[in-house]
């Protein structure tokens, strides 16, 4: 910048620090400073600019107006342009034309007057304001596109902000609910306590990290939404709490899927658990029958007997002795009839896998007599106890029993038999117990029947899928659930020398420590 | 044959049951024997021994409805007395039709047993009775030649001996002897006696 009798060597240095280019020119226009803001800006050198006239930066269109404002203020007219900015078109070196905001003023005490002009570049500044305004627009864009509810309100707890899904959930135009409160205005009446400490919590929590609740919202319609809130709380610079904002989901019908599952699950359960105590009442009362009968019997027999001149003693004594024991045998039954339809809440406890198995076996065994069938017990004399909900286990043995007898029965199993040269075999279902070599126990439950076809096995434990024709197909699908719940994983496998084998590996029971 | 004991036999899977029937029928002075599963019992069965059968419908193995069919199959007489752990009406039904005896449903009173067990043994009686009767008119029937079975056909159809001369082309006079060398033969005291015993073996029977 060279001097042409304008400001200061110091002035100069301070004009050259501004982002601000800064021109000053003198009363005829004739430009006296060119600050490097200036010559960024124009494309000129200060050496080019010094001593030309200002219209050079200037689109012709300006040109006029500037000489024509110069002279009116010169000539003690309105002083037009100082001290106000405004927009200007202005000129390139390269020709080229671009918008600068520009503010002028006059130099005090210059006389002839100077006049300094600064110019800011607008482009940047309308960039800058396109910028925000995008990011403003981006910002409601991902608030209304957030598939959770965002409301945010202030110290108070009126709203500030809502977005679209919030607006949607509460059936409300935003009008209708920005700076009211939040908790008497949108929150369920019921609800309105839970709201208010969640929204004192936040507030007065030190930490930024969200805490979280649950609450109804009421919809304008009258309508209760079942909200999960996260919450953090604004903070001002000084790290005061200006308000809170919150995150909802609406997990209404969620809920309500939840519950409605967990009701179709327990009818499931009960409907399946009533299906298998129906098809074995049956064979309940007749199991039960036969010591009552042969009570009946021996005690009409002794009662003969002892009419008799001479009684046989040692006959008497040895049929009562059979009465105590059938009526041990027949309130047995009934202790175990009870425990399996008991429909308590799941119970794991330690247990001996072969106890369970020769509990549930007298009904079994009745199950196989339907089938003319036989069932057989393989049980390894010593086995670690295992943790399980004895009830369900049982359960599920059933339907592992119940399973293998009906699939030797069909016809389709008796032409299969009879192909493979078994004709005639007797139904046989074995179960058996066998520690592995982790030192876990499998259960196995295994059928000399045909065995299960390549994509039946794909699917055997698909719900509702059945192979038989009154099957529901869901007798394998709980068993695997029940089975999964233990940790452990129902499976099948081919028997030998044919027939099917389901098995599941319990782990064995370890105390835990206190 | 006319002389030998009664024996009612049991055939009862379970143990305490078949037992406690066993002591009750010997309470009753009544001779038993008892088996605990049907093929056990068939094996030894022989059909000429009179007596009944006290039968548990489901057994492992055979059950009890398939092994009174193979007692039908083998011509069987013996009366057979069903007893079931529960009431199931279509195996009753079932049993019925097959020809049994009577049903009974656990647990029963003794009175019960042993009244259908006395007229199970009846029955039986009756049965080897009437069997022998029939025996005794066939091994008769047997004894008479062509003609003379002829005119025993013709007269208990009710014909005249000139009809039965007329039918047979032969004189009334050789009918007339005919007919008493078949009244000889089939031990018949008169016309309605005969007519009795041909309805008695007749096929229909």
């Amino acid at each position: 910048m060279r001097d042409m009798g304008g400001p200061t060597s110091d002035v100069l240095a301070l004009l050259d620090a501004t982002f601000d280019a800064v021109v000053i020119m003198d009363d005829r226009g004739r430009i006296s400073a060119f600050n490097r803001s200036a010559e960024e800006m124009f494309g000129y050198r200060a050496a080019d600019a010094l001593g030309r006239n200002v219209s050079m930066l200037m689109t012709s269109a300006d040109r006029m107006a500037h000489d024509d404002h110069l002279r009116r203020y010169l000539g003690g007219g309105e002083p037009h342009i100082l001290g106000k900015g405004r927009d200007v078109r202005v000129r390139h070196r390269d020709g080229s034309e671009f918008s600068v905001f520009l503010s002028v003023g006059r130099i005090p005490n210059s006389n002839p007057p100077q006049f300094v002009g600064y110019l800011h570049d607008n482009t940047l500044r309308r960039k800058a304001l396109a910028t925000l305004e995008r990011e403003r627009q981006l910002n409601r864009l991902y608030l209304d596109l957030a598939q959770v509810m965002l409301v945010a309100t202030n110290r108070a707890g009126a709203v500030q902000l809502v977005n679209q899904r919030a607006l949607r959930v509460l059936r409300v135009d935003a009008a209708q609910i920005i700076d009211s409160s939040w908790v008497d205005g949108c929150v369920a009446p019921e609800d309105r306590g839970v709201a208010r400490n969640s929204f004192r919590a936040l507030l007065m929590s030190g930490s930024d990290e969200p805490q979280s609740c649950e609450y109804h919202v009421r919809a304008s319609d009258g309508e209760d939404r079942f909200i999960t809130w996260r919450g953090v709380a604004l903070r001002d610079a000084n790290n005061v709490a200006t308000g809170v904002m919150l995150s909802g989901e609406d997990i209404t019908d969620q809920r309500r899927a939840e519950t409605e599952a967990h009701r179709a699950l327990e009818r499931m359960n009960n409907v399946s658990r009533l299906a298998t105590m129906g098809e074995m009442a049956a064979g309940i009362s007749h199991e039960l029958n036969q010591p009552l009968a042969a009570i009946a019997n021996y005690a009409q027999a002794c009662a003969r007997l002892l009419r008799m001149p001479s009684a046989d003693m040692p006959e008497i004594s040895g049929a009562l002795e059979q009465i105590s024991g059938q009526a041990l045998r027949a309130g047995e039954i009934i202790r175990r009839i009870r425990s399996l339809v008991r429909n308590e809440d799941v119970r794991r406890e330690s247990q001996d896998i072969n106890d369970l198995i020769r509990e549930v076996h007298t009904l079994l065994a009745s199950d196989a007599r339907v089938h003319d069938g036989r069932l057989e017990l393989d049980l390894a004399p010593v086995l670690p106890r295992v943790t399980v909900d004895g009830v369900q286990i049982q359960q599920v043995l059933m339907n592992l029993v119940h399973n293998a007898f009906e699939a030797q029965g069909t016809d389709a199993a008796r032409s299969e038999l009879a192909r493979i040269g078994n004709n005639g075999a007797a139904f046989e279902v074995r179960i058996a117990t066998r520690p592995t070599d982790a030192g876990d126990v499998e259960v196995s439950v295994s059928d000399l029947g045909p065995g299960l076809a390549g994509e039946v096995e794909q699917k055997i434990f698909e719900p509702f899928f059945t192979t038989k024709q009154t099957g529901t197909g869901l007798g394998l699908a709980i068993s695997r659930s029940i089975i999964k719940a233990h940790d452990a994983r129902l499976g099948y496998r081919a028997n030998q020398p044919h027939g099917a084998c389901f098995y599941f590996v319990l782990p064995a029971h370890t105390e835990m420590p206190r | 044959m006319k002389d030998l004991p009664q024996i009612v036999y049991v055939v009862d899977d379970d143990d305490a049951v078949r037992d406690s029937l066993r002591l009750l029928l010997k309470s009753a002075n009544i001779a038993c024997e008892v088996h605990g599963a049907a093929q056990e019992f068939l094996s030894g069965y022989d059909p000429v021994q009179p007596g009944c059968l006290v039968l548990d419908v489901r057994m492992p193995g055979m059950s009890g409805l398939e092994m009174q069919q193979e007692l039908n199959l083998r011509g069987a007489t013996i009366p057979v007395i069903f007893i079931t752990g529960h009431g199931d009406i279509p195996m009753a039904v079932e049993a019925m039709q097959h020809g049994a005896f009577d049903f009974l449903q656990k647990p029963f009173r003794d009175q019960e047993l042993l009244d259908r067990v006395q007229r199970a043994l009846i029955r039986d009686t009756e049965n080897r009775a009437r069997l022998r009767h029939t025996d005794r008119i066939r091994e008769r029937l047997a004894t008479l030649s062509p003609r003379e079975r002829e005119v025993l056909d013709l007269v208990t159809q009710g014909k005249a001996n000139k009809m039965v001369a007329g039918d047979l082309g032969v004189s009334q006079r050789t009918v007339e002897i005919h007919r008493a060398h078949v009244m000889q033969k089939m031990e018949a005291g008169s016309l309605a006696e005969l007519v009795r015993m041909m309805m008695a073996v007749a096929p229909h029977r």
